[in-house]
Parts: structure tokens; sequence; C-alpha cells
């Protein structure tokens, strides 16, 4: 273990001072015979903790036993941690090459990838299921966690399509019958949803796509992250299940701009103003734009009634169901276009 | 320069503590104890050797300019000095250089001339310098090789008839225990009488047991400069019957007197060059004839140096044989003193003595097989003391080690 740890320990001076490098390569004559279970034929292990104890056998001869245990902990410790970290850091790349973020459980945590709302992981964390003692949990979750990362490498080899994800009642921004179909998820309460419509309206994207949505609200630690997410997200179902007949935009889609770029009397996004509403406020704010993009009483009776519909219920938790399962994606938004999968937000470069 | 805290002041000093002016170079508190492997130089022959490489750095060697042939007086000087320093008669004996001990017993044993000899016979207690080539050259001769024991006074035991047309391979003095061969002149008198030759291994004697070699008879004497305060060289003194007789393998420059397509003449009425193919070194040959005449002239403590070192090792003998937990090798005080402590591992006491500066060697000094394969030892320490040495190094070393075994324990 110590030749090991020294090794390590090397080669990380190494890279600084060419002092140490005449030393690497014994060491690594000592950790090879090491790992292949033979044993050190040099004094190398022997050198290096001696020369490390000395100063302490000058001064106290006794205390070189116990410094001597604790060089072999820390030896071990060394090599833990970067087995550890070594772990961790493929873990990571991997991680990043397949869901664009180096950290699954928080993916809006890491900044390697491109920025989204994280849809958290429910399953408990290393050192979460360690400080609950529950080491086999802890170690199957994480090794299961990795094998369903290596699992999903090849999805992204594969040529995304987005007619093979579309939601039910699919409505279009804009349609053309020669345009390709895009298809993103997104959160209305997500800031980088807001963000990625900007850049969808600045590039120009929904005249050369036929692009739809996803409505998934992102699950929270108590509810839903943005707190309205769901009861807009049910409105827009509703709204897709009746349509209003003869609007240029669909309504649905009217409401998500409304969200995504127009700002309250306040001067406060729109976004922003309804995540902070209680359910009672969006509810009644959300039944006002309906109004306002010319559905009569009657109509907005029909769409406030079919929200809270075991319909519109079902429709969601398809889509939920296409979001995590099919898609796979632990990013918002996502937006499948031009036979990829893009994770997170998408620069106004990338939608062009 | 800081002090461990692992010296304590000496209780008592008999002998003078002050080091010679010669080896004044040495920075207080180190205490270097390993003259058995390298003696320290003197100032005269670090002054020598300087003086060479500034003064007159040529090459010796039938050379007809000045300084070649001051290098020339002064080597021939040396081999007078060295055949001088064993009371040996250059009619008899010639002189060679060589790289050290090893090299020359090499460029004997292995152009013996095959047939001659019988066997091969050397002891348990040999180094390596002795122990591998008297393997190689008995499978070179086609001959059995017999290895001896050695009486704990250092004499060889043997049969008289197992000297029969043998080359006899010994050290005059061991470097674990420093033990002598104490029947040098019986074992050189009862070989010849049988056909033999004796080859000795002088490298530890030369530096302070010269008194057994006197005028031996021996037929080859092998010995390093560098334990003897000299430069590094290696020194061969050898009968010129012995030269004469070789078969000779390794030539080259300096041992030839003319060269044809497809022959040579060796170099007449010199048989010391048969042994010096190439190039000599010529700066530490002239440093070993200022190492000699040193050794005539120094006087440690107003007493000669060998009176000055039995004292120093009775002191060494004593206080290592006062440390509970340590054993000793020597069953005597020697300059050459090897011990271990069975609980603690000898390469790590002395990495632990190394940061108080106390230079001790650990391992099995190249006696591997007699230390580890026939006494079945752990690595060992050995202290090995010269005339830079002095008690207070001694004390200090002593204490030292005592106060790492407690503590150890």
């Amino acid at each position: 273990m110590f030749c090991i740890a020294a090794f390590i320990v090397l080669v990380v001076m190494a890279a600084f001072s060419a002092r140490y490098r005449r030393y690497v390569g014994k060491a690594w004559n000592c950790v090879w015979r090491r790992v292949t279970f033979r044993p050190c034929d040099t004094t190398f292990k022997q050198d290096v903790k001696d020369h490390i104890l000395a100063p302490i056998a000058a001064r106290r001869p006794s205390l070189v036993k116990p410094a001597s245990i604790t060089l072999e902990v820390l030896a071990v410790l060394v090599i833990l941690t970067t087995i550890w970290s070594g772990y961790t850091v493929v873990k990571s790349a991997v991680n990043l090459y397949v869901y664009g973020t180096c950290n699954k459980q928080d993916s809006a945590s890491c900044t390697l990838g491109a920025e989204a709302c994280s849809i958290p992981d429910e399953t408990p964390g290393f050192m979460e299921s360690l400080g609950a003692f529950d080491v086999i949990g802890a170690f199957g979750n994480e090794f299961a966690s990795l094998g369903e990362t290596f699992a999903a490498i090849p999805a992204r080899f594969q040529t995304w399509t987005a007619d093979d994800y579309l939601p039910a009642n699919a409505s279009y921004l804009t349609e053309d019958a020669a345009n390709p179909t895009a298809v993103e998820v997104i959160d209305p309460g997500c800031t980088f949803c807001r963000a990625l419509f900007q850049n969808i309206e600045e590039s120009g994207f929904e005249s050369t796509h036929n692009l739809t949505y996803i409505a998934y609200p992102i699950k929270g630690t108590d509810g839903y992250k943005f707190p309205n997410s769901m009861l807009v997200t049910q409105y827009l179902e509703a709204l897709r299940l009746h349509p209003l007949e003869g609007a240029d935009t669909p309504v649905d889609w009217e409401v998500l701009k409304r969200i995504f770029t127009e700002k309250a009397e306040t001067g406060l996004p729109w976004q922003d103003t309804i995540n902070s509403m209680d359910a009672a406020e969006a509810t009644a704010t959300l039944t006002s734009w309906l109004d306002e993009f010319g559905l009569s009483a009657d109509q907005i009776d029909v769409v406030v009634a079919e929200a809270g519909s075991d319909t519109v219920a079902d429709i969601i938790a398809a889509n939920k169901v296409i979001v995590e399962d099919k898609v796979d994606t632990i990013k918002i938004p996502t937006i499948i276009f031009d036979g990829r999968r893009h994770d997170g937000l998408v620069s106004v470069d990338g939608l062009q | 320069m800081k002090r461990s805290t692992l010296f304590r002041k000496s209780t008592a000093a008999p002998l003078g503590t002050s080091r010679q002016d010669d080896f004044a170079y040495l920075q207080p508190g180190e205490i270097y104890l390993d003259a058995a492997c390298q003696s320290l130089r003197p100032q005269p022959v670090v002054d020598a050797l300087t003086d060479y490489y500034t003064s007159y750095n040529a090459c010796g060697g039938r050379v007809k300019y000045a300084w070649g042939q001051k290098v020339d007086a002064q080597v021939a000087d040396t081999r007078k000095a060295v055949l001088g320093l064993l009371g040996l008669s250059a009619r008899t004996y010639a002189t060679s250089f060589t790289l050290n001990t090893t090299y020359g017993l090499n460029l004997l044993l292995q152009q013996l001339p095959l047939g001659r000899f019988d066997r091969v016979v050397t002891s348990h207690i040999e180094h390596n310098s002795v122990f591998l080539p008297t393997i190689t050259a008995a499978r070179r001769l086609g001959v059995p090789r017999l290895v001896l024991d050695r009486a704990a006074d250092g004499a060889l035991l043997y049969e008289p008839a197992q000297l029969e047309k043998a080359v006899v391979v010994v050290n005059a003095a061991s470097n674990v225990d420093g033990r002598q061969l104490v029947n040098l002149t019986d074992l050189v008198r009862d070989t010849h009488a049988r056909g033999g030759i004796v080859i000795i291994d002088a490298a530890q004697a030369m530096g302070h047991g010269r008194a057994l070699l006197q005028k031996t008879e021996a037929d080859a004497v092998c010995f390093s400069a560098h334990k003897m305060y000299g430069a590094s060289l290696g020194v061969v003194v050898a009968r010129h019957d012995l030269l004469a007789s070789l078969e000779l393998s390794f030539v080259g420059g300096g041992m030839v007197q003319d060269v044809r397509e497809e022959d040579f003449d060796l170099v007449q009425g010199d048989p010391g060059a048969l042994l010096e193919p190439g190039l000599q070194a010529w700066g530490e040959i002239i440093a070993l004839g200022r190492a000699i005449q040193w050794l005539g002239d120094t006087r440690p403590g107003g007493l000669a140096p060998s009176d000055h070192l039995s004292a120093l090792s009775t002191r060494l003998y004593d206080g290592l044989a006062e440390i509970p937990g340590l054993t000793l090798l020597n069953n005597t005080p020697s300059p050459v003193i090897s011990a271990y402590a069975a609980a603690q591992d000898a390469h790590r006491l002395a990495v632990f003595l190394s940061h108080s500066q106390i230079m001790v060697r650990s391992g099995y000094f190249c006696a591997h097989h007699y230390l580890k394969e026939q006494l079945d030892l752990p690595p060992l320490l050995r202290f090995s003391l010269g005339l830079h040495s002095t008690a207070s190094d001694i004390d200090s070393a002593t204490q030292a080690l005592a106060r790492l075994l407690k503590g150890l324990s």
C-alpha cells in the first residue's frame, strides 16, 4: 500500500519538480510488482518510510512505531481517495458525454455542461447513504447509476427524430409542411426554458422548424421545483385538447410566449411573477389571459374544467414517461432537432 | 551545524578527541564510519591529486616532454613505494595498477594458465571480490572449488593435502569483522610446497594491518588505494613468474613492444605492464604515492597509526558491546565491527543514524554467502574506523545507537 501511495504522491510532485522524477521509476517498479501480487524487489518502500521517519527517530525514537502506523494509514487513505477521485473523474466525464452534465444528481451544478434546470435524482447519493449507514445501498446505487450511464452511451450515437417523441395533441408554434419537426422538453417555470424560447425567437428557429413542446413540471423535494408549473402545464394540455378555432398561433403557445417573453405590470417577467404566486392567483391570471387571447367565457369554463380532468392528468403522465424513459434526459430544457438531442440551453448559433 | 539531540556528551575521553588537521575538511557533527568501504583522504593526498591535475596533467608512458616525464618518474616512485610498503623486492615482484581490488583479482584469476592447477581454494568469509571470481575461475580452469572455514582468529583451516596444485585466494583481513589471516606464512609455505599459488585479497589489510603482509611470499597481493587513504585505484603486487605465466586475453596499448598484422610482442623487462592495458589513472597513482608517504609520516595523537586505531577500535567495541539488544559479530576489537539488532532493521537504523550525520554501512557488505547463506543473519550494521576517526565520533555514534534501540524497542 505504502509504495503505491508513494508512487501517487511522487507522480504529482514530479510534475512540479525534477528532483522527484528519479524516484518515480523506482516507485513504479515497486507498484507494478505489488499490483501483480509479487513482493517488491527493491528497498524503495523501506527507504521512503525510513527517510520520513528519520527526523522523528532523532528526536523521539519511541514515536517511530506509532508514526510508522500512521504513515501506513495515510497511505491507505491516499490510495482510497485517489481511486475515488479517478472514479469520479471517469464517471463525470461519461455523464458529461451522455447527459451533458458531470453531475447526474444535480445537473445544474455542473459548470461544464450547458445551462439548464436539473431534474433531481431521487436516489440517495453515495455519501448520503453512507451517512445513513446503508453501505450496501451506497455502493449499489452508485454502481447502478454508473451502469445506467454506460447503458445510455449508445443513445448518444443514435439519430434523434423529433417525430418519435411527439406528445399527444402536439401544437406547433408555426407549421409548414416543408419544415422538419423539432420538439422541446420544457418546464414553464424554468428560467433556462425562457432563455431558450428567446433564443428560438432571435434565431428564427420557428420559421425553419415545426416546433412543438412537451411540458414537464420538474419535481422538487416538496411538490414541484417551480410551484405553479403543474398548474400551467394542466392549462397548456387543456388548451391543446380544446384549440381555439381560427387562431393564428395556438393559444397554448400564446400562454408560453407571454410567460417566457413578456413582463407583468410590476416590471418583472411573467415567469418570475407566476413562480411567486399562490395557486389561486396563478389560476386567476391564466384565466384572464385566456380571455385576452380570444376565448369566450364558455370556452374558458371548458378549459378550466379540462385542466383538472383525468384526461389531462393522463396526458401529463404519458409525457412524463416520454421524457424520463424515452428521451431519458436529466436536463431541462432539452430540444430534439436535426437528428440530435441537445441537453440544456442552446445558443442562437446552435439553433441556426 | 546543528547537532542532533541523539548526542550526549562523552563521559570519558582517554583518547585525544581532536581530529587530525589533515581531515579538517570534515564539518562539525559529520561522523564517517565507513572507512572499510573507502577511507577519507587526508589533505596531502587531495593536494597531490589536485597538483597533478593543475600542474602537470599529462600522460605517462614513453613520453619525451617534461610533464610526461615527471608523471613517469612519480609513477615509478609509487611502484617502488608500494613494494617498499610490503617489504618486497622489485627483482621478484612487480606492481600493476588497475581499477580496484576486484578488478585486480579478476585480471589474475581469469588469465591463469589452463592445466597447471588442480583446484581453487577459498574461504567462507570472503568478500564477493574473491568469492565470485573464484567461482568463474574454477569453471574456466575446469577444476573443483574448495570453500574452507576460517578460525575465530582468522586462520584458514586446511589440511595440507587440500592445497595440492591449488590456487588459494583468501583475504588477509575480513571486511565483516576484521579478523586477519594469521597463518598466512604457513599457508604460503604449504601451498608452494604442493605446487600451488596464493593470491591475497589485502583490501582491508593494507590500510591498518600491513604488518601481516610484510615480506610475504604470497604470489600476488591485490588491494585498493582508496581503502588506504589514496584516490580510487586498484593495485596488484605479483611475482614475476606468475605474471609471465598468465594466458593474457585482456590486452592493449602499454603492454606491447611491437605489433604486426596478426601478432604482437609483449613489452620486456616490465612485468607489471602485463596487467595494465590502456591508459592508466596517472593522477590516482601519484596520489597513492603521496598516501603511502603520509601513512609513514602521520602520528595521530602522537601515536603510531596502528596504536591509535587499536585504542579507537577497543573503544568502539566496548561501546557497542554495552548496547542492550545489539549482537556483535566480532569477538575482539577491530577497526571493522559488524553488529545487528534482532528486532530492528539495519537499513532503517542506518537511515536514522544518517539523519544525525552518522554514516555507517548496512546490509551484507558483499559477503552474502557468509552472512546471509551460511550464518543466516539479517542485514547488519558495520562500523569501520579510519585515521580520521576520533573518540568523540565513537562515543557519539554508540550513544546515538543506544538511544535509538532503546526508543525503538
